[in-house]
């Protein structure tokens, strides 16, 4: 056998190393032409309200001509990091996106981003100005202040609650609770007795309520950081035959919240608009990929409060046609 | 070993070509469809967050405030039109005078006036605005919330700033520097019949027939018995 001698395997070895220069290419190449297919990341489904936000979402995006897959993170970063995985590899077009944590989740958005993928965000924040190509938000912070100033209009001054905090490590967490703290602690009457994450989880939320009614049997209100927390709270609150004393304060708009809203459960939410946020990263994906490059980082979507009187204008999610 | 060398020399140039073209072809292929990426994780390691340390709204407000808010306040449209307009048509009135910051968000007015205080309340004083025939307006003087004078006054945005957090850390603090700079004044001296002139922000009313009696969070006051 002839063994190639050296200007061979300088050849060799110079086609060797243009094959690495072609692959360090500063981004992989977009999903072949024609694939237009688009991922929905969902922090779970498993929360009516993203699951509104997933459907929503998925379904804008069929209507401008996407096939739709949506992937359920089950609000675990590990599971979500697996699906960026996948779907990096299999060349989507773009990926509309709700994170597990807004710091943890940097690094998906910029291994899409480095793969030429671009990641709309919606509802939920990522802590980075340079890697989603735009985030499309809700205001919890404004919704809370207003959810703040009517909690103490229905409380009053002076009076003793608990709060109930979601994931910790999302940004929407502490934008509200900021905001309701805004106005609260402006009344020192006002005494927080009790603190804790019950991860915007119904069931989490009537086991650390029910504790709490333990070393706090007298608490006047329940601020959630959430709906699914504050049906959760409620729960806890009629077994503990406090429902009628308690006042419980959530923040979504979920559907039964809303009906229990009508109903007197309870007290007030907020509306979000899951489907104004989802149905504007569809379209903000489907101007990318014909060639649009301007987005804003940020679009706060407003909110608005939800309360007895103004109920009947809110329903489905939104408010009533 | 050398003289057999160079006795083969012409047999290896003849076996060298196939070689070489079927390198090339292979390289061709193999440039076109890369079987691996090779992809920086700098970017990854230096992420930077959305600095909210690096981010000081107190400073941020203190020059946003001298620089650039109160000499827009000066220059905001006038209250009278815009509230005779309210009640002719909300909604013209809120399209042409009203900005909002939100994605469907409320909107807000930037204006400014002068009246005469007709009630001095536990937190607002009411006053009845000059050339508004008869329109009224209440004058906040107990605490600030919300994002009123941030949205309303058309002269931030949120990317300006690092991200949503730091943005309302930017509404609490116009919210205190109102509180600090402009209500302690104004409480001590409206008396009811008293003069106000002012200039702040409102958010619009919500539909129509929603009454016209906007809720004022002032960044210029000043009252004259």
């Amino acid at each position: 056998m002839k063994i190639p001698k050296i200007p061979t395997l300088l050849f060799a070895a110079a086609a060797a190393l243009l094959i690495v220069v072609a692959g360090c290419g500063k981004s992989a190449a977009p999903a072949a032409t024609g694939a237009k297919r688009v991922a929905v990341v969902v922090s779970t489904l498993n929360n009516p309200w993203f699951v509104v936000l997933a459907d929503t979402a998925r379904d804008r995006a069929k209507e401008l001509g996407y096939e739709v897959t949506v992937f359920d993170s089950q609000n675990d970063p590990a599971k979500e990091s697996t699906h960026f995985d996948n779907l990096i590899s299999s060349g989507y077009s773009a990926v509309l996106f709700n994170c597990t944590d807004a710091q943890g989740s940097v690094a998906n958005v910029r291994r899409a981003k480095a793969a030429g993928i671009p990641v709309f965000c919606m509802d939920r924040e990522i802590t980075a100005n340079d890697a989603a190509t735009a985030q499309i938000l809700s205001d919890n912070y404004s919704g809370c202040v207003a959810l703040g100033q009517y909690f103490v209009e229905q409380v009053g001054e002076t009076g003793s609650y608990v709060e109930l905090l979601g994931i910790v490590a999302d940004t929407n967490t502490w934008n509200r609770s900021k905001g309701f703290h805004s106005v609260v602690d402006r009344y020192p009457g006002l005494k927080m007795v009790a603190q804790q994450s019950a991860e915007f989880d119904r069931t989490k939320a009537l086991e650390v309520l029910e504790a709490i009614l333990q070393a706090h049997p007298d608490i006047n209100a329940v601020f959630c950081g959430n709906d699914a927390m504050a049906m959760g709270a409620y729960q806890a609150l009629l077994a503990a035959k406090k429902a009628d004393q308690v006042k419980v304060f959530g923040f979504d708009g979920a559907d039964d919240v809303v009906k229990s809203v009508a109903e007197g459960k309870i007290v007030a939410t907020v509306m979000q608009f899951p489907k104004t946020m989802a149905r504007t990263v569809a379209e903000y994906a489907d101007r990318y990929i014909k060639g649009e490059r301007n987005f804003p980082q940020r679009v706060p979507v407003a909110v608005e409060l939800v309360d007895k009187q103004n109920v009947a204008k809110f329903g489905d999610y939104g408010r009533k046609p | 070993m050398t003289t057999s060398s160079r006795s083969n020399a012409p047999a290896r140039g003849t076996f060298a070509w196939p070689w070489i073209g079927l390198t090339l072809a292979v390289v061709v292929l193999l440039c076109l469809f890369p079987p691996f990426r090779v992809v920086s994780r700098q970017p990854a390691l230096s992420a930077a967050p959305t600095g909210g340390a690096a981010f000081d709204p107190v400073a941020f407000v203190a020059r946003f405030w001298s620089e650039q808010l109160q000499p827009a306040a000066g220059r905001a449209a006038a209250l009278a039109p815009i509230l005779a307009e309210l009640r002719r048509d909300p909604a013209a009135a809120v399209q042409q005078h009203a900005r909002s910051a939100d994605l469907g968000g409320t909107a807000y007015f930037f204006s400014r006036g002068s009246g005469r205080v007709t009630a001095v309340e536990k937190s607002q004083v009411v006053v009845a605005v000059d050339g508004a025939e008869g329109g009224t307006i209440a004058i906040r003087t107990g605490p600030i919330f919300g994002n009123a004078v941030r949205d309303g006054c058309g002269l931030l945005e949120v990317n300006r700033v690092p991200g949503l957090a730091e943005f309302n850390a930017v509404s609490a603090e116009l919210n205190r520097l109102v509180e600090e700079r402009v209500l302690p004044p104004l409480r001590h001296a409206a008396k009811v019949g008293g003069r106000i002139t002012f200039a702040g922000c409102a958010a619009a009313p919500d539909g129509p027939g929603a009454g016209a009696l906007l809720a004022f969070i002032p960044v210029q006051a000043e009252a004259t018995p």
